[in-house]
């Protein structure tokens, strides 16, 4: 497991991922999350062209420039850091586009890609913000927690990423 | 410094080992997210469970002995199975989560990009509808979770729960030993290994 290897075990990496929990609760006093940093930056962007955005209540209380809030967009902005970093590190490089996508598509068309994946970011946001919470916070923080609604969320997740991984995708 | 300051220094050393693991961990490949959907590829459960785990040890240990008090969200069953569908299917598509694209963005896959951008103008046009919807569809509950359904305190439910994951695990590992799901380029993309037996076949020079 050194710092230089082009991959961890599973188990040793969502060992590292859960133990971020410790700083999240004791430091914060929040549980680890991602989607509601969308809102916050989205929406403070949105708010510049329309002020009048800042009257819905939702949206005052996610850009307020408090802590909570900018420790998650620094959190997410830090994800990239980090898988920038082990990329480097390992010497791992990418394509533009995973070759996975010609065959999930049946086109490799990188025009088309870019315009799933514009699509695939609206719902996983808009649906996110309707269940409150994403796989950081209602999968990894909510199942942790024993929340009866996260679970609820979860099952629905992989219910729908399971229907549309099979019947609009194809076998990659 | 200010509890700003104290947010945004944790939280950007917090996302790197984050993000280092989410690079390690492969996870963040489209072809483990697709993959895992199309329950071909079980590395994402793996380390989604294990991290399950940690967090409700973790937990445990810091509600248990009274350091931390528990943040759950609301149960809204509407919201959470409607919401829960539709994020669900834009992780299918996207071959990421939320948090998951910002790593493919520093990994320097382009389409995230776009991922990124579609989830702001998404959580733009949730902003913009999030009055109606708070009352038509979202609504209010109770922050419930399982332990005091059953009248146990967390931290006995949060263990079990644990050991319960641990057992799962050791199972699907037998089942399916993780590196058969790395594929060649360790980004979940088998088509290579998968038609190395055919080449195998071929006649010798």
């Amino acid at each position: 497991m050194s710092p230089f290897d082009k991959a961890w075990s599973p188990y040793a990496a969502g060992i590292l991922i859960g133990l971020l929990q410790i700083p999240a609760f004791l430091i914060i006093e929040t549980a680890l999350g991602a989607s509601s940093s969308y809102v916050t930056v989205g929406a403070g962007i949105a708010s510049l062209v329309d002020p009048s955005l800042l009257n819905i209540d939702y949206v005052a209380r996610h850009v307020a420039a408090n802590a909570k809030n900018l420790w998650q967009v620094a959190l997410v902005a830090g994800i990239g850091l980090g898988a920038l970093v082990s990329m480097k590190m390992s010497g791992a490089v990418r394509a533009p586009v995973s070759p996975i996508w010609s065959r999930a598509l049946g086109s490799s068309s990188s025009g088309l890609r870019y315009a799933v994946a514009f699509v695939a970011g609206f719902l996983m946001l808009f649906g996110a913000r309707i269940a409150d919470g994403c796989t950081s916070g209602h999968g990894l923080s909510g199942m942790a927690q024993l929340s009866v609604g996260s679970t609820v969320a979860v099952a629905a997740m992989f219910a729908g990423g399971i229907a549309t991984a099979l019947l609009l995708l194809r076998r990659i | 410094m200010s509890s700003v300051a104290v947010g945004i220094v944790s939280g950007v050393l917090m996302g790197v080992v984050f993000g280092f693991a989410l690079e390690k961990s492969r996870v963040f490949e489209p072809g483990m997210i697709v993959g895992q959907m199309q329950l071909r590829n079980w590395i994402m459960l793996k380390i989604f469970l294990s991290a399950v785990a940690t967090g409700a040890v973790v937990l445990a240990v810091l509600n248990g002995f009274g350091m931390t008090k528990l943040q759950p969200k609301a149960a809204l069953y509407a919201a959470d199975i409607v919401g829960g569908l539709i994020l669900g299917s834009g992780i299918a598509l996207a071959g990421a989560c939320p948090g998951t694209t910002l790593a493919q963005i520093g990994a320097g896959y382009r389409d995230a990009i776009f991922t990124l951008l579609g989830g702001l103008a998404g959580a733009v046009a949730f902003s913009y509808a999030q009055p109606w919807l708070a009352a038509s569809l979202i609504g209010t509950g109770p922050k419930l979770i399982f332990t005091d359904l059953a009248g146990i305190p967390y931290w006995q439910g949060a263990l079990a729960l644990a050991v319960a994951i641990v057992g799962m695990l050791v199972l699907m590992e037998r089942l399916r030993p993780w590196r058969e799901d790395l594929g060649a380029d360790v980004d979940g993309n088998r088509a290579e290994q998968m038609a190395q037996p055919g080449r195998r076949l071929a006649p010798a020079e």
